[in-house]
């Protein structure tokens, strides 16, 4: 609030909330808003660290018994309506990096075309929305739970896509269509656990398609996604690979992360009649890689009791490839290279091994402290899949695969 | 004979329009010179909320929102959408924070809001409907 005074102020411009022109004022209106979630978080599992995303280089357990990185993040978005029809947007995130760094980022940057009230167009760097809350999971004030379950919610990292999009809206009936179309490209850094590295996934030749029916308090949603994947920090591992002829050759060719066609099919299913809410998304992402296919859904409601709202979650993401691989076989090779080749194959089996399979039952509640800051608080307990390090990152030795996790998270979302 | 029946019809007016007061009754009101004369709560709120930005006829549909926190406002949004003033905050958060638009344009008072919606044909607001009179149309 105090920002959007400043700019009001500052700017001399005219703010939507507390001041009117005519219906289709020819003067440029900003607004400069803001949102934010300090949020702390335990884990009792202490040789792993559980983040909120997989670009986070920290988390709860191993490297902070509280953590405070896992879900704090600071939001500043400008908007500008330059005519009736042309209007633009501008969103900075800071929140913990692949590097550990707060450094922020432009989430958003787009100009936005309004050819009718139905139909719309958006260049430049836009959501990309292929989950239900998905272009809202940083704004932790509009959702019920700490975070989005991440069994599903990490399934596809990528929030943003730098192209172009179509929206398009058609009222049938008493139900209301809005889809979407979206091309462009992505590219965003992770860390490498256990090492100062980091790596970069290239996504190109982004295509999503976004279908959704509204009718009164429900809504049904359709998603599809597809995009040419490159992950350079494989190439070391299955170009190793191919040194050792058609085998390895047909190892690297089945897993290797260039140019991989990646796509996701989700859907959902939402009713939110005012005092309470019930949801349930279910999506399926297909690499043709290492990172194998995955299949994850979740189902959470809550009731809300004036202030105060109470939920419950159930989450599950299971991996529909296989986890481990028999490698190359040793037999016949010579001494100095069965050595490599064991130790190649060990690592293939733990990139395999990272395929994610967990399932989380969370409760918690959210309680509207003011109109617009709440407090949560959530509990989560995570049984990850026999054999899996579920979502777990920078594992330590002495971890056990397939074993157990409470998790406790306490955060406060704002919004001005 | 005629002229006692109207004052105790005028009589009968002042006393609903004096329990009207006493119950602060929120109505949607458009221009007088509107065509629009009714609306369900159920389109109502779809034009509040932005989810639609036409009338059921297909004209364009301007609402107008009293300013953030005053009392008709809560109110108005309790009957219509059934929402909290969390509730709508975090709903306007969400079409805010991911570039899909902004909330109602606001005034300051009923007196402004009337006086704008009034003056334009498009525009549709709400009021207590002690204030109305003749320059706007209540609708049902």
């Amino acid at each position: 609030m105090l920002l959007k005074i400043i700019a009001c102020s500052v700017l001399a411009v005219a703010c939507p909330a507390t001041a009117i022109g005519s219906n289709d004022s020819p003067s440029p209106t900003f607004s400069l808003g803001g949102f934010g979630t300090f949020g702390v978080v335990h884990s009792d599992q202490d040789r792993a660290d559980f983040t909120a995303q997989p670009f986070e280089a920290e988390g709860a357990g191993h490297s902070h018994r509280w953590s405070v990185d896992v879900d704090s993040l600071f939001g500043l978005q400008a908007s500008a309506r330059l005519t009736s029809k042309l209007s633009a947007v501008l969103q900075i995130i800071s929140q913990q990096n692949y590097d550990a760094s707060y450094t922020p980022h432009v989430e958003w940057a787009n100009l936005k075309y309004q050819f009718t009230p139905d139909l719309s167009m958006r260049v430049g760097r836009t959501a990309l929305g292929l989950f239900l809350v998905t272009d809202s999971r940083h704004i932790g004030f509009t959702n019920p739970w700490v975070r989005p379950p991440i069994e599903l919610y990490g399934l596809v990292s990528v929030t943003s896509n730098d192209g172009l999009d179509v929206s398009y809206r058609l009222q049938i009936g008493d139900v209301r269509n809005t889809f979407q179309a979206a091309i462009g490209q992505t590219r965003y850094k992770f860390p490498v656990p256990n090492s100062d590295a980091d790596g970069t996934a290239d996504s190109k030749k982004q295509l999503s398609l976004v279908d959704s029916y509204e009718w009164g308090p429900a809504t049904i949603r359709l998603t599809y996604g597809q995009a040419h994947v490159t992950i350079t920090a494989f190439d070391p591992l299955f170009d190793a690979f191919r040194q050792f002829g058609p085998q390895g050759a047909g190892i690297a060719d089945k897993y290797d992360v260039d140019d991989r066609i990646v796509s996701f099919f989700g859907f959902s299913a939402s009713y939110e009649p005012g005092d309470w809410f019930a949801m349930a998304e279910w999506g399926r992402v297909d690499t043709h890689s290492v990172l194998g296919t995955k299949t994850g859904w979740y189902t959470s409601g809550g009731y809300r009791f004036g202030k105060v709202t109470p939920f419950v979650t159930y989450a599950q993401v299971r991996a529909d490839t296989n986890t481990s691989d028999p490698g190359l076989n040793l037999s016949g090779l010579p001494p100095a290279l069965a050595g490599t080749a064991e130790s190649l194959n060990a690592e293939l089996n733990e990139s395999l091994a990272a395929i994610a399979s967990q399932s989380t039952v969370s409760i918690g509640a959210r309680w509207d402290i003011r109109k617009s800051v709440d407090l949560k608080l959530q509990f989560d307990r995570t049984r990850l899949g026999s054999n899996s390090q579920g979502w777990l990152t920078n594992l330590q030795p002495g971890f056990q695969l397939g074993s157990y996790l409470d998790i406790i998270s306490a955060s406060i979302d704002f919004v001005f | 004979m005629i002229v006692s029946i109207r004052i105790a019809l005028q009589t009968l007016g002042l006393t609903l329009s004096l329990s009207a007061q006493a119950q602060a009754d929120i109505v949607a009101v458009v221009s007088a010179e509107s065509s629009i004369t009714r609306l369900s709560t159920g389109q109502l709120a779809d034009i509040f909320l932005g989810k639609v930005s036409r009338f059921p006829d297909g004209s364009l549909a301007v609402p107008v929102d009293l300013s953030d926190g005053s009392a008709e406002r809560d109110q108005f949004y309790a009957k219509v959408t059934g929402k909290t003033p969390a509730q709508i905050k975090a709903y306007w958060s969400k079409i805010i924070f991911t570039g899909r638009g902004q909330p109602p344009k606001a005034v300051q008072n009923g007196s402004d809001m009337k006086k704008y919606v009034a003056a334009n044909i498009d525009a549709i607001g709400y009021i207590d409907s002690t204030m109305v009179d003749n320059s706007v149309r209540v609708l049902r």
